[in-house]
């Protein structure tokens, strides 16, 4: 069976998609709007796929 | 209905703003397409896994075309549904939390419009991102599987989406209440218990919406049963949950700390 | 110009078991300014909140103008400033205006044309397109006047509108306070009689949740305009016993004693002073301070909400 690409690359560009999202919105907050240290959620956003960037979307920035 | 439409461009604006529209879409579109994918090279990963020998890994069968669909319906399910419930939990507890509520509150007499405005931003939100989840899924399990049946993938993507809308809506009334975490944690365990109490008492819960779950996928596979009962019990509740959340949240517009 | 914008008449607020505001009455004219005057916990808050319409009155009536109290309109007629207030971040200036603009019933176009001119008023034309969250105290507080002011409201109500200000913040604002007089009624609380005589023809001073004395500010100056008398001697028994025994003149109302100075508030300054020049050479006490004044609103202010 052949891999075909065409079907996994809108997997990737998707999560792809995500982690820059992630990591714009981390670099634009202030600091004291993160929770946490900013490199962790570096750290979980690029290596923990969806869920990383899940978790920084939902647990990642304080309100203000 | 003007304050509504002030409040439902100022949710939406925030929504983007806060990122939830490209994140949710995308985490949806991801689940959807990930499923029939996962599926069709099943026997490859099992192979390349080495754990499997290849003779079994080739007697795997690859399931059919309806029932991928109804499995992708409990991927929504659960990360699906987490993550619904994760971007909503803010937007009346955050209010409260923070004290915006405060200001917009001298301004409005009723609290209705605002909350019906949250209300219907969280359902623009909910349903283009699961039907973008859908519509992936379904494209991919019809390339890459077999045909499906149209009408009985459209159908129960509604029914679905009806049991989507009626536990993200419990954020309101109870984000009105408690912080938002706490908020997200009580309507997310009221779902999973009352799909539990009619998964083990059908004949006692024939009315209850923790049933739409798992007849949205039997309608996918081509086995409907009238649904009236839980779809009009939901509607219900999403109609007292945005009642209740504007009166509760009238009369304690601030978290107690302030 | 003495109609009356707003009245107040026996407003209780209970919470629980507490009353942070037990019956006061008031009222306020037309163009004028009035402060709120109180130490912390005197129930100034809670008195705006009512007022804003965020938290209902246990008992009591308010009415907004003249006419119309039963519609709600009158919410469009007031702009409130909390004493916190908090905006939404993502925002930025001009749009968070522009929707609370929007939602005190200005069209989109008027309400934008309203935001700019508030901007300009408060001087935030720079900042405006920026985020709310990039903001600073001072910023924020020009904000928050500036979203009290952006739908045209006839009243103003601000809650210790400079308090969390520094220095030059604080002067921003009560210049910004001092223009808008005349053109908008202002009503502000605030813990320090400085502020409320700067700006303000008015004032109500409340202390514990009741009303500890109101008026207007140049009655209440010469109301409590009184003769006193400061008086210092050098420490010794003589002298003690004799500041003692000042209480008990005729002449004397009040009479502050100290250790070895007294400070007495008398009915007739000329012949307190008479008399008491007399004992001191009579009775050989030992003098070192001998001083004639009279008291300031500060004294009343002090004596009603210090300890």
């Amino acid at each position: 069976m052949e891999i075909n690409w065409g079907l996994i690359w809108p997997i990737l560009a998707l999560q792809a998609i995500l982690a820059v999202t992630g990591l714009v919105s981390l670099f634009k907050a202030e600091p004291a709007n993160i929770r946490g240290p900013r490199w962790m959620w570096v750290l979980i956003i690029l290596l923990g796929n969806i869920l990383g960037s899940i978790a920084y979307f939902a647990a990642g920035r304080r309100e203000t | 209905m003007k304050p509504f439409w002030i409040y439902y461009q100022k949710e939406m604006l925030e929504a983007s703003r806060t990122y939830k529209w490209i994140w949710v879409p995308a985490v949806f579109l991801l689940l959807g397409i990930m499923q029939p994918v996962s599926t069709y090279y099943l026997p490859e990963i099992l192979t390349m896994s080495g754990e499997v020998p290849p003779e079994a890994a080739a007697l795997f069968t690859i399931p059919s075309a309806d029932s991928v669909m109804a499995s992708t319906l409990s991927q929504f399910s659960t990360i699906g549904l987490l993550v619904l419930v994760l971007a909503g939990m803010n937007t009346v507890a955050g209010e409260r939390a923070t004290g915006t509520a405060e200001l917009v509150l001298t301004r409005t007499v009723s609290t209705l419009p605002m909350m019906g405005a949250k209300w219907a931003a969280m359902m623009t939100l909910m349903l283009v991102s699961f039907a973008l989840g859908l519509a992936g899924a379904a494209y991919y399990t019809h390339q890459l599987i077999g045909p499906l049946e149209w009408g009985a993938v459209a159908s129960g993507g509604l029914l679905y989406a009806v049991w989507l809308a009626w536990i993200v809506t419990l954020v309101l009334p109870l984000g009105a209440v408690l912080r938002g975490p706490a908020a997200a944690f009580i309507s997310l365990g009221t779902a999973a218990a009352l799909s539990l109490l009619s998964g083990l008492l059908p004949s006692r819960f024939q009315w209850s919406p923790g049933r739409l779950s798992s007849m949205a996928a039997e309608w996918m596979l081509g086995a409907g049963a009238g649904a009236w009962a839980p779809v009009i019990a939901a509607l219900l509740i999403m109609l007292l949950s945005i009642i209740a959340a504007a009166g509760l949240l009238r009369r304690s517009p601030l978290s107690p700390q302030s | 110009m003495t109609e009356k914008l707003l009245s107040i008449h026996e407003l209780t607020k209970s919470i629980g078991s507490i009353t942070p505001v037990k019956g006061i009455s008031f009222d306020l004219k037309r163009g004028g300014c009035t402060a709120l005057l109180g130490p912390n916990g005197a129930g100034k808050t809670t008195t705006l909140r009512m007022l804003a319409g965020l938290i209902p009155p246990t008992r009591g009536e308010i009415k907004h103008g003249s006419a119309d109290k039963q519609t709600n309109d009158w919410r469009h007629r007031i702009g409130y400033l909390p004493q916190y207030p908090k905006f939404y971040s993502w925002m930025s200036g001009k749009e968070y205006l522009s929707f609370s603009a929007k939602l005190s019933g200005l069209s989109g176009q008027k309400a934008l044309q309203r935001s700019q001119e508030v901007i300009e008023m408060v001087g935030l034309q720079q900042a405006s397109k920026r985020r709310i969250s990039g903001y600073s105290g001072g910023m924020k507080q020009r904000l928050g006047i500036a979203q009290a002011l952006v739908h045209e409201p006839e009243l103003i109500m601000l809650d210790e509108p400079v308090s969390a200000l520094d220095p030059i913040g604080r002067r921003e604002v009560m210049d910004l306070l001092n223009r808008l007089r005349g053109e908008v009624t202002i009503l502000f609380s605030t813990h320090v009689l400085h502020d409320a005589e700067e700006i303000c023809d008015d004032m109500v001073l409340m202390v514990d949740g009741e009303i500890a004395e109101k008026g207007a500010l140049s009655e209440l100056r010469s109301k409590y305009r009184q003769p006193v008398l400061s008086i210092e001697v050098e420490p010794g028994e003589r002298e003690l016993a004799w500041l003692h025994g000042l209480s008990k003149r005729s002449f004397v109302q009040e009479a502050e004693v100290g250790k070895h100075r007294a400070k007495l508030t008398v009915t007739d300054m000329g012949a307190a002073r008479a008399a008491l020049i007399k004992e001191l050479a009579d009775n050989g006490i030992e003098l070192l301070r001998f001083e004639a004044g009279t008291s300031s609103l500060e004294d009343m202010f002090m004596k009603v909400v210090g300890p």
